[in-house]
């Protein structure tokens, strides 16, 4: 009992540095060799670039294979006047369940909810009517809002200066890989750090 | 102090200035260098291709390759040999970083800047950092080149090149 404790008492620290990582917004198996946390801001050209180019074949070779497990995280730019609110619905629907759906219609339709601010109508269209109602009250609560905030201050930590931002995590070593990335580089190297 | 005093003081001064900022941009060579070899190769490989001036294939032969030749710069900088030949390359090279650094700031790509290692981005503190080297590595140039002056020698001898060694 003692030792369970004492054991127990010096995971503590570990347990409360370990970056929370929001199970909606998280994909692959959690115990892959490598940890993706993807910063990104859904108003965001490059991160619209990424999402809908590099991301699908990310996903498709490491992700599903149980290679890399992905965490996405917010980085709203201050420049960008709906940004914060695309990341509230998008942490709102990612309770229940439909993260990816939302950041697919986000990120398609950046062009015109960047310009008539008209969020919500997008977010709407990859949820049920039911959903809708309940990712609109969630997207006001203040558990969901500083769900961003957490986002936002753990990049500022990791020296995110720029979206979209990779930090590829291995074992105790982090890669922060800024901007438009090149897929047959960054598939070099991630299979050297898997091998 | 005598009339000739003075002249030498100053001539000194510079000849120590001289060293100094030569020793400093080898360490900022080498630290360069060192940063990018410890890491996988290929992530310095991306960084070279985000400012979008090379093929694929170019970037991965100037990670490969750049990293050893600031090395060799940082390590001949450091024993001030073959200074006039190290000084100009090391010169082409922080002017080619500092203009793909400009270019790219004033585009807003956003990228990191590659200098040493990955996790930071282009900014005006880069931009003042890498322009400070480069005119450093400029006053080092100019002044090899100054040292290889003709000089006249003693009446009598034949009149050659004599060109000191070192700073």
């Amino acid at each position: 009992m003692r030792l369970s404790a004492a054991v127990l008492l010096s995971l503590l620290p570990a347990l409360v540095a370990a970056p929370s990582v929001d199970k909606g917004k998280a994909f692959g198996n959690p115990s892959a060799p490598i940890t993706i946390e993807l910063f990104s801001d859904f108003q965001c050209p490059s991160c619209r670039a990424l999402h809908m180019g590099l991301l699908p074949a990310l996903i498709r070779d490491y992700v599903v294979p149980g290679k890399a497990y992905l965490v996405y995280k917010e980085y709203p730019l201050p420049g960008h006047s709906h940004s914060r609110e695309a990341a509230a619905y998008a942490c709102a629907a990612a309770r229940v369940g439909k993260y990816e759906q939302v950041a697919d219609v986000l990120f398609q339709n950046q062009p015109s909810w960047s310009a008539d601010g008209k969020v919500f109508e997008t977010v709407a269209a990859a949820l049920t009517p039911a959903e809708q109602k309940k990712v609109q009250l969630l997207a006001k609560d203040p558990g969901v809002l500083s769900e961003v905030d957490q986002d936002v201050q753990e990049g500022q930590s990791e020296r995110v200066n720029a979206t979209p931002t990779m930090i590829i995590v291995r074992g105790a070593k982090k890669y922060p890989i800024a901007g438009d990335l090149n897929y047959n580089l960054l598939r070099g190297f991630l299979d050297g750090l898997t091998k | 102090m005598d009339l000739q005093s003075k002249p030498d003081l100053l001539s000194n001064l510079a000849r120590i200035g001289l060293v100094i900022l030569r020793l400093g941009l080898a360490a900022v060579l080498g630290y360069a260098a060192w940063i990018k070899l410890r890491e996988p190769w290929m992530l310095f490989a991306m960084s070279v291709d985000a400012y979008h001036v090379l093929p694929e294939w170019g970037s991965m032969a100037v990670a490969r390759s750049l990293p050893w030749i600031e090395l060799l710069l940082a390590v001949l900088l450091l024993t001030g040999l073959w200074q006039r030949v190290a000084m100009p390359a090391a010169s082409v090279l922080l002017a080619a970083f500092f203009a793909l650094m400009v270019r790219s700031y004033v585009r807003g790509e956003g990228i990191d800047c590659g200098c040493f290692g990955p996790g930071e981005a282009i900014s005006p503190i880069t931009l003042l950092r890498d322009g400070g080297l480069l005119a450093a590595s400029l006053v080092l140039t100019w002044a090899a080149y100054r040292r290889a002056r003709p000089k006249p020698i003693a009446a009598g001898s034949r009149t050659s090149l004599a060109v000191e060694s070192g700073l």
